[in-house]
């Protein structure tokens, strides 16, 4: 057949009319449409019978409890467990971003040893055999006190296990990092004696007179005091927030007082010369130093003084000093943002003396002196002659500020090897860039983190430790929580996402690779063996509700006050650096300060005004701004005795002029974490240390600054 | 080489000459298409757009384009219905003209939608409150009815003429050419007034919201009546810039000067409309809803007054009165002037109702938004111009096109013009 | 057999002054949710966040600067006369998203959506939000996602839904129970979370659901805007862009009459002449 061009087209025509007319096109189009809706890249999740399990948080030393839906096992939310005694039914942003902790694919996924600096993946057993190898050699080199632990918090039968190794190792080189709760335990024992603690009963308080505490802003158990924040429109309880800025608790508070950055601690002693040169204090048992007390404050204190000295008119302090006294249930509280990092005890000690003058101390709305938590009984430990003279011998310091300042200044090492759980010194404490080179003297480094954060990359050996929804622990309460309360986290997943380990377990696995009276103390299969074993008396409580309530409400005892600390009137904390701007350091609740670095959810949250792209914003009182001629969102050079760095500058009239501010918690160097990570200013890397006389806390509350156009 | 494809009586440039200018165009062209395919397989990322700008570039490159490309309606309804003959020197022309915009306004359609596979939902889902639905199906018939009406030009090309079933088909369609004229006009009406509803219903935005009658918002009658109005002038600008690069006078001066006529008093006509109109919104409406006009126009780092100066004074009184006065109507220089002042108010316009609407904050924390567009959005905006050149060169060349041409480019028959 | 009978209208009430800013809404929406995140949210004219947390002030300098924080997810408006023509329901060409009469929740399918964002654009609170990008969850994480919440994929809009898969869940529970829904049973994600208990959540249509309480909706249009249906006879309550008649179903409350003044645009003076009106009934309170 011949196909001519005509025949050919009229074939082809023929064709395309009759596809046309056909179902083809039509069948094509809906197809096409419903492969859209069925992409094999868009997940489908597993559904499943729902439960919800509860658990509690240890991501912060608030110690919420959690209610976390899981189907078919597989956690998928998690909320606040309705009527749990911390934080009935509410939860920060962070804790309800848990799972992305969990399932992080930057987690360390297995223990890791650092080889030609670089980190390779060994099994467990290769890692606690090389740890144990090298503390074993230090052992029988009788330089057992040259082993060194930083935790996180003292609290629970967890940290207490690295403690129990420490002495069954022979050391007394255990420290904890800068906390609220520290903060308040030493100001207890500075003031009132040891082993207590300070809880404030703001949910009752109808007066809270607050010296810089982010109420809202993350202080203490952040829940709660939400919740105490709340009721107070129907309690009609007033909230007096004193800081430079306006954090979101001096926005919500019922009178905002600006003061001068780093004179809080003035301002309460001035209030006190008020009350005890008009005779309004309440008396009671003020023990030794009360009377030199009262003439130093009276004298050094007096209105005209400390009006100087904060900004504040002497009229309004001694208002102030009248208000206090005049409500029924009035409070003072001390720890400015979280109460954590950089504060002192000066301070502290100031603050909780107003409450002892105001007569509020173990008084309903007041200041609770409570007993510290006490409901683990662990056998004593088995300590062999090694173990008894290193554990004999002194502290190298009390804090860890101190311990890095006196690893820094040392030219002989004087740490040999170092455990750090559950902390991020090499990010947290300032001057970061000292701390990493003292910490690059300890030959022998080993991280339980569970994230390859700052400190873990300076390591040796990581024996990372399953996140919190992963593991059995106690989770007692504290940081100004007026309640005692153990809560019980537990595992929402069957089994751990990655080939981590509760760090309780390693510790035990450790201890009984090094034999002796050091595997001798550690006698428990496991962890959670141990923990249902320690914590024996509270136990059935605990495992059948996941929380058991200690102690609440005012203790029945009256208390003593030691005015001696003050009366000698130690010095405040000043600012290092140059320059004619303050820069403070502010926690803003969407950023952790801490570990574990913020969630992608939490870094989401935060605004433009503080990250934009990856570059910090600091706040600045436009006026300020102006002078130095800087333009609103425009980039600026920040400069402080550590450096200069480069920030953007937001325009914020909620700041006092000649102060800036710039927030906690950007500036990480995390590897493969996108989210939090190489973000900002780490505002630690602008900050040095001043530690405080008598305490060895680092009491930089700031530095002086410079600013110019970029 | 292809002297055979070519009309009779007229002279076309060689060949060679002729690719040589396409493959330019070509290679933007193709620009474009690779922006295209971008957008496609990687997502609307590619563009600049946000949450606050979900109207942007191409829709107003939409609007704009339809509202210039008016023209063919407009034409038609006055040649076909109103029987105003001299006008069928320039209707081929103006059919292409609305041929080669409503193609582009439906190709930046597919690019501009998150999920073009799903396009076909607006037919088969659609909700007949939405202003958008409207538009939709008529442009989508109204398409239908340009490429009607190009056909019989196509058909006519002197080698398809050739086939008797094509001289007869085109023969007929052109006797019945009045119906489709008629449709078009009707769907135009809808559709150019539907555009301007989907910015006047918006009673969220008060920008952009207009009181009106019944269910159609002022803006629905002003958008019908500015694409009448200056969508002939964009014909005339295209006409005129066809003429610069062919070297040749195509259509006669009393043709333009009649179309520039009716165009400058739909124009003048129109502005006094859109005038009472803003009046009207910016001392009434939008008051009402708690806005003052300068909310509208200060605090942000572009649109102000100047842009309400440019549409309504710039872009359409002086073109307009330029048009209606015949001393600066017949005078070439003004007229070009005029015209191409009248094709760049109506984009303003359009830009102003979609683009300064979206910018506008709402909320009284809100804030200003503003955008430029990424290259991937100039690229594939571009696109529709270098196809829309490729398109008239070929139809300029192989179709006749322009009735006059061989009676203005014959040495005496110009001189006696 | 007990049947959902009476239509609901469920809607929040958000107080102001208890609001702390702390961003928990905000991410307790984005788990419950399946809402994805990229590696810069700082943009946020394109950041996926159905609850979104602003920062209000008084505008006011050192120190009489004031700051309060305003919660706003979709407020599901029920449009002129509270009729079911929510601006962006009347607006989108598939019917993509569409007005509950039975809860008054304005739903979206993103299955149907194809992405023309003209709800986006008639949206005054900017409620609604595009998936730019198709969402990508870091490796391991899509094993937290629930299977209550179709994941979406890009090119289609999506926006708060009142939790609607939580109402579906305690709808089945109630009619298997042959009983109504109670008040507790079906809260929104944000509701639970606020850890100040500063929205409250409920059916507007039942007198004894506390939200209906605290708001006391004005059932008749209001005398001075005939499209506005369901004003608040609370002088501390307000909806936001009242005036424009979207009449939203959320609610807020201050006793700071800077932030209530913040919730809508006026003239010079008018708010003097507005602020004492509250409700179209001529008793006050």
């Amino acid at each position: 057949m011949k196909v001519d061009r005509r025949s050919f087209l009229g074939l082809g025509l023929g064709a395309a009319a009759g596809i046309a007319v056909s179902p083809v096109a039509i069948k094509l189009t809906d197809d096409s449409s419903i492969w859209t809706q069925n992409w094999p890249w868009t997940p489908v999740p597993e559904d499943g019978e729902i439960t919800y399990d509860h658990t509690a948080c240890s991501l912060c030393p608030g110690s919420c409890g959690l209610s976390v839906r899981r189907i078919k096992g597989r956690p998928v939310k998690i909320e606040g467990i309705d009527g749990y005694p911390v934080n009935n039914g509410g939860a920060c942003l962070h804790g309800i971003a848990g799972l992305q902790y969990l399932y992080d694919p930057s987690r360390v996924k297995t223990p890791m040893k650092k080889e030609n600096g670089r980190f390779k993946a060994i099994s467990w057993d290769a890692a606690i055999s090389l740890v144990a190898e090298k503390l074993k050699d230090l052992r029988r080199k009788k330089m057992s006190s040259s082993l060194a632990c930083i935790t996180g918090s003292d609290k629970g039968s967890v940290n207490a296990l690295f403690k129990r190794f420490m002495d069954a190792y022979g050391s007394a080189n255990a420290l904890s990092m800068p906390s609220l709760e520290g903060n308040l335990a030493l100001t207890a024992a500075t003031l009132h004696g040891a082993d207590h603690t300070i809880g404030f009963d703001l949910e009752n308080s109808d007066f809270i007179l607050s010296f810089g505490a982010g109420i809202i802003d993350g202080w203490g158990s952040p829940v709660a005091c939400f919740q105490a924040n709340a009721s107070r429109k129907e309690r009609h309880a007033k909230l007096f927030q004193i800081e430079p800025r306006l954090s979101n608790t001096a926005a919500l508070a019922d009178k905002w007082i600006p003061i001068k950055p780093g004179t809080e601690a003035d301002l309460a002693l001035g209030i006190c010369a008020v009350l005890l040169n008009k005779n309004i204090f309440t008396p009671g048992e003020f023990g030794t130093g009360f009377s030199r007390f009262t003439a130093m404050v009276q004298k050094a204190y007096a209105p005209a003084k400390v009006e100087a000295t904060t900004g504040i008119p002497a009229a309004q302090i001694d208002a102030l000093a009248q208000a206090f006294v005049k409500a029924d249930m009035p409070v003072a509280v001390p720890g400015r943002g979280r109460g954590d990092y950089g504060q002192s005890l000066r301070e502290f000690a100031a603050v909780q003396t107003l409450n002892a003058l105001a007569g509020r101390l173990n008084q309903k709305g007041g200041a609770f002196v409570m007993a510290a938590a006490d409901y683990l009984s662990f056998p004593e430990a088995v300590m062999d002659m090694t173990a008894e003279a290193g554990a004999g011998k002194d502290k190298l310091a009390a804090t860890v500020p101190q311990f890095f300042d006196t690893l820094a200044a040392s030219s002989a090492p004087a740490v040999n090897a170092l455990f750090v759980y559950n902390a991020n010194p090499c990010y947290t404490l300032h001057n970061t860039a000292e701390i990493k080179k003292a910490i690059a003297k300890v030959p022998f480094k080993v991280s339980f983190s569970s994230f390859m954060d700052e400190t873990a990359m300076e390591c040796d050996v990581i024996l990372p430790a399953s996140t919190f929804l992963e593991r059995l622990e106690d989770v007692p309460s504290g940081a100004g929580l007026s309640r005692t309360v153990v809560g019980l986290s537990r595992p929402m997943v069957k089994k751990t996402v990655f080939n981590t380990k509760n760090p309780g377990d390693a510790i035990i696995m450790l201890a009984k690779a090094m034999g002796g009276t050091v595997a001798e103390s550690f006698d428990w299969d496991s962890y959670d063996q141990c923990l249902e074993s320690v914590a024996g008396d509270i136990w059935d409580t605990l495992s059948d509700e996941g929380v058991i309530v200690l102690s609440k409400g005012a203790p029945n005892e009256t208390v003593a006050t030691d005015f001696s600390f003050l009366s000698a009137n130690p010095a405040g904390a000043g600012t290092t650096g140059q320059g004619d701007f303050t820069l403070v350091a502010i926690d803003n609740l969407r950023l952790a300060g801490t570990v574990p670095a913020a969630s992608p959810f939490a870094i989401k949250t935060v605004s433009d005004k503080v990250l934009l792209n990856k570059d910090i914003l600091v706040d600045i009182n436009p006026d300020s701004a102006k002078a130095k001629g800087l333009a609103n969102g425009g980039d600026a050079k920040l400069t402080t005795a550590l450096g200069t760095f480069k920030v953007k500058v937001n325009f914020d009239q909620g700041i006092m002029p000649g102060v800036i501010a710039m927030a906690r918690g950007l500036g990480h160097t995390l590897a493969n974490n996108p989210f939090a990570g190489g973000k900002g200013v780490n505002v630690n890397d602008t900050i040095g240390p001043m530690i405080e006389e008598g305490s060895g806390l680092d009491a930089a509350f700031g530095t002086k600054a410079s600013i110019s156009r970029a | 080489m292809d002297s055979a494809l070519i009309p009779e009586g007229v002279k076309r440039c060689p060949l060679p000459k002729f690719l040589f200018g396409l493959a330019i165009v070509s290679a933007v062209l193709l620009w474009g298409v690779y922006a295209m395919f971008l957008c496609w397989f990687k997502g609307l990322n590619q563009t600049n757009m946000n949450d606050y700008y979900g109207f942007a570039l191409w829709i107003w490159a939409d609007l704009a384009v339809i509202a210039l490309g008016g023209g063919a309606f407009f034409t038609g309804l006055l040649k076909y219905i109103f029987k105003v003959d001299e006008l069928k020197n320039i209707i081929n022309f103006t059919v292409i003209i609305g041929f080669i915009c409503y193609s582009s306004a439906l190709l930046i359609l597919a690019i501009d939608i998150g999920q073009p596979l799903r396009g076909w939902f607006i037919f088969w889902h659609a909700n007949v409150h939405s202003m958008l639905t409207e538009v939709a199906f008529c442009l989508s018939c109204y398409f239908a009815v340009l490429t009607i009406e190009f056909i019989p030009n196509i058909l006519e090309n002197r080698q398809l003429n050739k086939v008797g079933f094509f001289h007869h088909l085109a023969h007929n369609m052109h006797g019945v050419m009045a119906i489709f004229a008629a449709t078009g006009a009707f769907l135009s009406f809808f559709h150019q007034g539907s555009l301007g509803g989907v910015a006047g219903v918006l009673y969220g935005r008060p920008f952009a919201f207009r009181e009106g009658l019944l269910i159609w918002p002022w803006t629905f009658f002003l958008f019908t009546w500015s694409a009448a109005a200056f969508g002939p002038c964009f014909s005339l600008t295209v006409t005129w810039i066809t003429e610069k690069v062919t070297g040749k006078k195509l259509v006669s001066d009393k043709t333009v000067h009649l179309l520039a006529k009716i165009s400058g008093w739909m124009i003048t006509t129109y502005m006094v409309a859109k005038i009472i109109d803003t009046i009207y919104w910016a001392t009434v409406t939008a008051p009402s809803m708690g806005f003052k006009m300068s909310h509208f126009y200060s605090n942000n780092g572009f649109y102000g007054y100047w842009i309400l100066f440019a549409e309504i004074i710039l872009g359409g009184l002086i073109p307009g009165l330029l048009l209606v006065f015949k001393g600066t109507r017949e005078n070439p220089t003004t007229r070009l002037a005029a015209i191409i002042l009248a094709g760049i108010g109506v984009c303003i316009n359009r830009w102003v109702m979609v683009l300064q609407i979206m910018a506008v904050p709402v909320m009284p924390f809100d804030t200003w938004a503003l955008y430029i567009p990424s290259w991937q959005e100039v690229a594939t905006t571009i696109l529709p111009v270098a196809y829309g050149i490729i398109l008239i060169a070929l139809a300029y060349r192989y179709l006749p096109v322009f009735p006059q041409e061989v009676e203005l480019n014959t040495p005496a028959k110009t001189a006696a013009e | 057999m007990i049947h959902d009978k009476k239509a609901h209208k469920f809607g929040m009430v958000i107080d102001l002054d208890k609001c702390t800013g702390c961003g928990s809404c905000m991410v307790s929406c984005m788990s419950e949710n399946n809402i994805p995140f990229k590696e810069d949210e700082s943009n946020k004219l394109d950041t996926l966040t159905w609850m979104r947390v602003f920062k209000l002030t008084n505008g006011k300098s050192f120190p009489d600067t004031e700051v309060a924080y305003l919660p706003r997810p979709c407020q599901h408006c029920g449009g002129w006369g509270d009729h079911g023509h929510s601006p962006c329901v009347s607006v989108c060409p598939a019917t993509a998203t569409d007005y509950g009469y039975d809860t008054g929740i304005v739903s979206q399918i993103y299955t149907r959506c194809f992405g023309c964002r003209y709800c986006m654009g008639a949206c005054p609170y900017k409620a609604r939000y595009f998936n730019w990008w198709d969402p990508k969850w870091p490796e391991g994480m899509e094993n937290y996602l629930s299977p209550n919440v179709s994941p979406r994929m890009r090119g289609v809009v999506e926006k708060c839904s009142f939790c609607y898969h939580r109402y579906q869940l305690a709808r089945e529970k109630a009619y298997a129970e042959e009983r109504e829904i109670e008040e507790m049973e079906y809260q929104t994600a944000c509701t639970t979370a606020c850890p100040s208990g500063a929205i409250i959540f409920g059916d507007l249509n039942n007198p004894e659901h506390k939200v209906t309480q605290i708001v006391k909706p004005d059932p008749h249009p209001d005398a001075m805007n005939k499209h506005v249906v369901g004003k608040s006879r609370n002088p501390y309550v307000f909806r936001l862009l009242e005036r424009l008649g979207t009449n939203p179903k959320v609610y807020y409350m201050s006793e700071r009459e800077w932030v209530r003044k913040a919730g809508d645009n006026y003239l010079e003076g008018e708010w003097d002449k507005k602020k004492n009106h509250h409700g179209s009934s001529s008793s006050h309170g």
